[in-house]
Formats: C-alpha cells, sequence, structure tokens
C-alpha cells in the first residue's frame, strides 16, 4: 500500500506520520506545490502550523496546488486522513464539517487522552467503531485551536449521520469541543479528520502504541 | 482587522467570503477608506 503524506510550509508531523505510515507500506512525502498524487492509494494531512497559520489555521493551505488534487482524491472515494492541522485544513476546504476554534481557556495544551471511536458512518474508523462498549485509544493531543464547533442542526445531522468518527472519552475532553468530539467524517465516510494525533503513538518508546490502529484501520480501507 | 490595497474593491466582498472569514465562524465587515 502507498501512502502519501502532505507537506505544507509550516507542517511539523509529517516526519512522524510518514515513520507511521511506513510501518505499514510505503510512505511519500507530497509537497504542497504538487498535484500529482499517481500511485497513492491513502492520503494523511499532517499536523503543523501549514503557511504559519496565517488568517487561520488552515485558511491558506485549502488553496494549495496539492489540496485541490486531494479535493479530486477524496471525491473519486480515496481515504484521507487529516490529524490536528489537517482536521483543520479539511475543515476549511469544506471537505469536512465544521470548523475548530481556539481551546476553551485560551491555552494550547499537551496531554494523553482516551479517544473512542465513534463513528459508523465512516469505513476509516474500521473495526475499532465496531467494539461494544467501545474500546479507548490512548493517544496525545497538543493544540491551540482544537475546540471542535458547529452549528446545532449541524451537530444534529452529523451525529443522525454517524460522522463524528471518534469522541474524547468521558471526561477527558480538553478544549472543550461540542458533544465531546474529537474527529469527523465527510458524508462519504472515506474523508476523516481528529484533533489528536495518532502518529504520535505508534512505538512503545512513547507510551502507546494506539495510534497505529487508527492507520491500520485506514489501511484496510484502502487496500 | 485585514487593511490591504485592492485593486478590484468590487471583489473584496468575494475575497472575504473565501479567504479572509470563515463565514460559519467569523462575521465581517468592509470599510474603504
Amino acid at each position: 500500500m502507498i501512502w502519501g503524506v502532505l507537506q505544507f510550509p509550516g507542517s511539523c508531523d509529517e516526519r512522524d506520520a510518514l515513520h507511521a505510515c511506513s510501518l505499514l507500506g510505503e510512505a511519500r512525502l507530497v509537497w504542497h506545490e504538487t498535484r500529482d498524487l499517481s500511485g497513492i492509494e491513502a492520503i494523511v494531512i499532517p499536523g503543523g502550523f501549514s503557511y504559519g497559520d496565517y488568517l487561520r489555521a488552515g485558511a491558506i493551505a485549502r488553496f494549495s496546488p496539492a489540496m485541490e488534487a486531494v479535493a479530486e482524491f477524496a471525491a473519486a472515494g480515496g481515504p484521507v486522513l487529516g490529524i490536528c492541522n489537517g482536521f483543520q485544513v479539511l475543515c476549511e476546504a469544506k471537505l469536512l464539517p465544521g470548523a475548530l476554534l481556539l481551546n476553551e481557556d485560551q491555552r494550547f495544551l499537551c496531554r494523553q487522552v482516551d479517544l473512542v471511536a465513534d463513528g459508523p458512518k465512516s469505513e476509516l474508523t474500521g473495526d475499532l467503531s465496531a467494539h461494544r462498549p467501545p474500546e479507548a485509544l490512548s493517544i496525545p493531543v497538543k493544540h491551540g485551536e482544537g475546540r471542535y464547533w458547529a452549528p446545532d442542526e449541524v451537530l444534529d445531522a452529523i451525529e443522525a449521520g454517524g460522522q463524528v468518527a471518534y469522541r474524547y472519552a468521558p471526561g477527558q475532553n480538553p478544549n472543550g469541543s461540542a458533544r465531546d468530539i474529537a474527529g469527523v467524517s465527510n458524508e462519504a465516510g472515506n474523508v476523516v479528520g481528529l484533533m489528536p494525533h495518532p502518529e504520535h503513538a505508534v512505538d512503545p518508546l512513547t507510551g502507546s502504541t494506539d495510534g497505529l490502529r487508527v492507520f491500520e484501520a485506514m489501511g484496510r480501507v484502502a487496500a | 482587522m485585514v487593511e490591504l490595497e485592492a485593486e478590484s474593491p468590487e471583489r473584496l466582498s468575494e475575497l472575504c467570503e473565501k479567504l479572509l472569514a470563515n463565514p460559519l465562524i467569523e462575521d465581517f465587515e468592509i470599510q474603504t477608506l
């Protein structure tokens, strides 16, 4: 399986994402100026501060040639995973509903949280969401603008449509996200964004390998 | 606040909606100086 990991000026998590993907197949770095995704079977948009987060996080990255190609890739059913800034980019690009606001306490946070796959609609959560009761994944968060928000009618619609891909475990919502939402999918279920960083949890050295399961679920869908 | 010199002031609203503001979470107002 061939993974493509986008890199914008200001990205900072592409190396960890490449490493995570390389544990499951071939991983290629995709520079923001290219439109060529030929051969790539799954896309990861990593975290960081694309284009310096000017205007708003993800606001400029959405206009990059690579993101134009990602939009076409997603429209054709290709699996896309946006992590942290990648999630923000996907929301700005309107490939995912909602927006990410400043954390409720207005501070950057960095901590380990438990995450529950909750998305029957998204194929990208794979069998992670099949466990009953839901199985918690221990994955770190690190962000200043991670508070998921959407109008109530949109929240109702994405919950009814099974588009909530991940929620923070009860009592562990770190940023004030609406309805404990940590990640959402598009209507088709092939595009998922989440604020926690599964690419930072793929090695026992860092305390958890649960993040690898997020990539494995995506890989099973793309294969 | 964003200050800029606009070659096509008639397109400022479009520019705000597509880039400068996220209408989902932000309002905008245009002042010509």
